[in-house]
């Protein structure tokens, strides 16, 4: 315990023995049946497997959004599974960006506000965030585009909006849900580019979801899913 | 600015593109209410307004009631002139009487006024459509318009009045001949019941006619520009001998008063449910907002947003819309109220004619008065209507799980 103790103090992101199960009609389905995992900071980790094997579900109780039947959770040092889901709300938004397959921007607000939103809703929106907001658009290549509604940009430049919202708050780790299912393979190749890339500047951890295994083999650390377990 | 007002400020208006539809039927609803809201009160207040005016122009804003017929002692006389607030005053005497004209009868209303004082008191010429105040005598009278039509008499015409003292002097075998007097002058007030059955004569000939030798019924008193009349009333009350009371021109006519406010209460509160069911719209569209933007609430949870901050942000478009709303209701009530004549004008044209409109309505322009106190009430009560419309949606939203919210196809 005390070993496991240490490891998660060293990591940004540790998860272990994690449970998930969900009531299918009669039967009950498990869906996480014991999960271990541990990320380290700036380390990028991809997780594959087949449709239904818990990939989605797992990314949902790291990010805090689910509760998992049982196991533990810590975010860096803090005892994650031991918060309540407002209390892991109110930390979730600096200590961790997330990346969805349809990019879920705002449709009312420009590229530049939908990446200022992430630091509008953890604090306030001063010179400095505005500043980065600048930076990160420049850096995913929209530095012209910011101005411009999601109604107005690609798929490919969509994701990379949600790409750099997810980066505003640096936080310690991202997590990307099949970033690339939406988007052809040349332009998710671009994106995955782009994570890496950005993650590995910000020293940002990266757990990437994806049913490509050559988007996978970019991580330093391919994970795949099966029966709820890694194998 | 915190990100939920930020959030539903775009989201009702965002930059760079249209107006939603949504927004804008929710506003127009919300504007048509307050705007119906401000021009009905408006329009009832006008006609308090006149009303009130009608009344201090035809009995002062103070009248001095005797509980008995009393006498003009000097008592009474110096207590109103002790009063600062008091600019003059003059005795009156009021009755009911039978009027003959040619054989056509009439029951109206009489009232004797000390024809050197009331000038200072009520602008009698100020409504006199023929004749002269100055041929007024003991001998004459002057009757209101709808009186002297439906009696067929003009100015010159005699009249026969027949009063209650007649019958007393039955009762002791004494047969005392009804009063015959020349038709003076013929005024028009403007109000239905006055128009319709009041005749106005010397105090001299009212007090011949009811026997009241040298009593009189009370004063009407008129009050300097500016003075209180509750106050005017408290002083008078606390000099005036026991016999007399003071009341306001709003006390005098309580009843009357009592059936306008409560008319007025009334309209208000049945447009009232105008807003009620504009804001009944703002819940049904913000609800489908709601539905339609799951995924986006979802998304504001995972980026860390609270749930009572996602709330926030529809309780905010509800308190936007009503804002926004009650400017355009504003706006328009007062436009509709600044053309208001204009309209009836255009309306009556297609329905009756301007002459019929008058004749059965009593007046030509329709009046407008807009108590400030009236706009505040319609203000606050729209824009708490809206901002409650938006609690329902608020809840629903703040209910959606992220996790569930972004599965949500």
């Amino acid at each position: 315990m005390a070993s496991a103790l240490q490891s998660f103090s060293s990591s940004v992101l540790s998860a272990s023995g994690l449970r998930k199960t969900y009531p299918s009609g009669d039967r009950v389905l498990a869906v996480l049946s014991g999960v271990d995992l541990t990320v380290a900071a700036g380390e990028s980790v991809s997780i594959r497997g087949e449709s239904g094997s818990g990939k989605s579900t797992l990314l949902n109780i790291l990010a805090g959004l689910d509760r998992p039947d049982a196991g533990e959770l810590f975010w860096a040092a803090e005892a994650a599974h031991q918060l309540s889901l407002g209390e892991l709300t109110a930390r979730r938004g600096r200590f961790l960006g997330m990346v969805f397959q349809s990019y879920y921007l705002i449709p009312e607000l420009d590229a530049f506000a939908n990446v200022l939103m992430g630091a509008r809703m953890v604090g306030g929106v001063g010179a400095a965030e505005r500043a980065r907001a600048t930076a990160l658009l420049q850096r995913v290549g929209l530095a012209e585009r910011g101005h411009h509604l999601p109604s107005h940009l690609s798929g490919g430049e969509r994701q990379r909006v949600a790409v750099a919202r997810a980066l505003m708050n640096r936080p310690q780790v991202i997590l990307a849900d099949e970033p690339t299912g939406n988007l052809d393979e040349r332009t998710g190749d671009s994106i995955i580019e782009l994570l890496l890339g950005v993650c590995a500047e910000e020293k940002t951890a990266l757990v990437l979801v994806t049913h490509n295994p050559a988007h996978a083999a970019k991580t330093a650390r391919q994970l795949f899913l099966h029966d709820g377990r890694f194998v | 600015m915190p990100w939920p007002l930020y959030l539903a400020l775009k989201q009702l208006f965002p930059s760079g593109r249209r107006l939603p539809f949504f927004t804008i039927i929710s506003i127009m609803g919300v504007g048509l209410g307050v705007a119906l809201m401000l021009v009905s009160t408006s329009v009832m207040g006008g006609f308090g307004h006149q009303i009130k005016q009608m009344i201090i122009d035809t009995q002062g804003e103070v009248q001095i009631r005797g509980r008995r017929p009393m006498e003009a002692t000097e008592a009474v006389e110096s207590a109103i002139a002790q009063v600062p607030a008091v600019a003059a005053a003059a005795p009156y005497a009021q009755g009911v009487v039978m009027l003959e004209y040619e054989h056509h009868p009439a029951f109206p209303v009489i009232q004797g006024f000390d024809l050197e004082r009331i000038r200072q008191v009520i602008p009698l010429e100020r409504y006199l459509t023929a004749g002269a105040l100055d041929d007024l005598d003991d001998d004459s009278v002057i009757l209101s318009s709808l009186l002297a039509e439906s009696l067929g008499v003009g100015v010159g015409g005699k009249v026969s009045i027949y009063s209650p003292l007649m019958l007393e002097r039955m009762k002791r075998n004494e047969v005392l001949l009804p009063r015959e007097v020349r038709v003076a002058g013929i005024f028009r007030i403007g109000h239905q019941q006055l128009d319709s059955s009041t005749v106005i004569c010397s105090l001299r000939l009212m007090q011949d006619l009811y026997g009241l030798q040298q009593l009189i019924h009370g004063y009407n008193v008129r009050l300097k520009p500016g003075a209180d009349p509750d106050a005017a009333v408290a002083a008078l009350d606390a000099l005036l001998p026991p016999v007399a009371q003071a009341l306001t021109w709003f006390d005098a006519n309580a009843d009357f008063q009592a059936v306008l406010s409560f008319e007025r209460n009334m309209i208000f509160f049945l447009l009232t449910f105008i807003v009620v069911v504009a804001a009944f719209s703002i819940t049904s569209s913000l609800l489908v907002t709601v539905v339609r933007k799951t995924r986006e609430i979802g998304l504001l949870g995972a980026m860390g947003g609270r749930a009572r901050s996602v709330a926030a942000c529809f309780c905010f478009q509800g308190l936007f819309i009503g804002a926004g709303g009650t400017v355009a209701g504003l706006g328009l009530g007062f436009l509709l109220l600044h053309y208001r004549n204009a309209l009836v004008q255009f309306i009556a044209s297609f329905t009756m004619g301007q002459e019929v409109f008058v004749k059965f309505y009593q007046f030509s322009n329709l009046p407008a008065h807009t108590e400030p106190k009236d706009v505040v009430i319609i203000v606050v009560f729209s824009i708490i209507a809206s901002t409650l419309a938006g609690l329902i949606p608020a809840w629903r939203a703040a209910r959606l799980k992220p996790v569930e919210a972004l599965r949500s196809e």
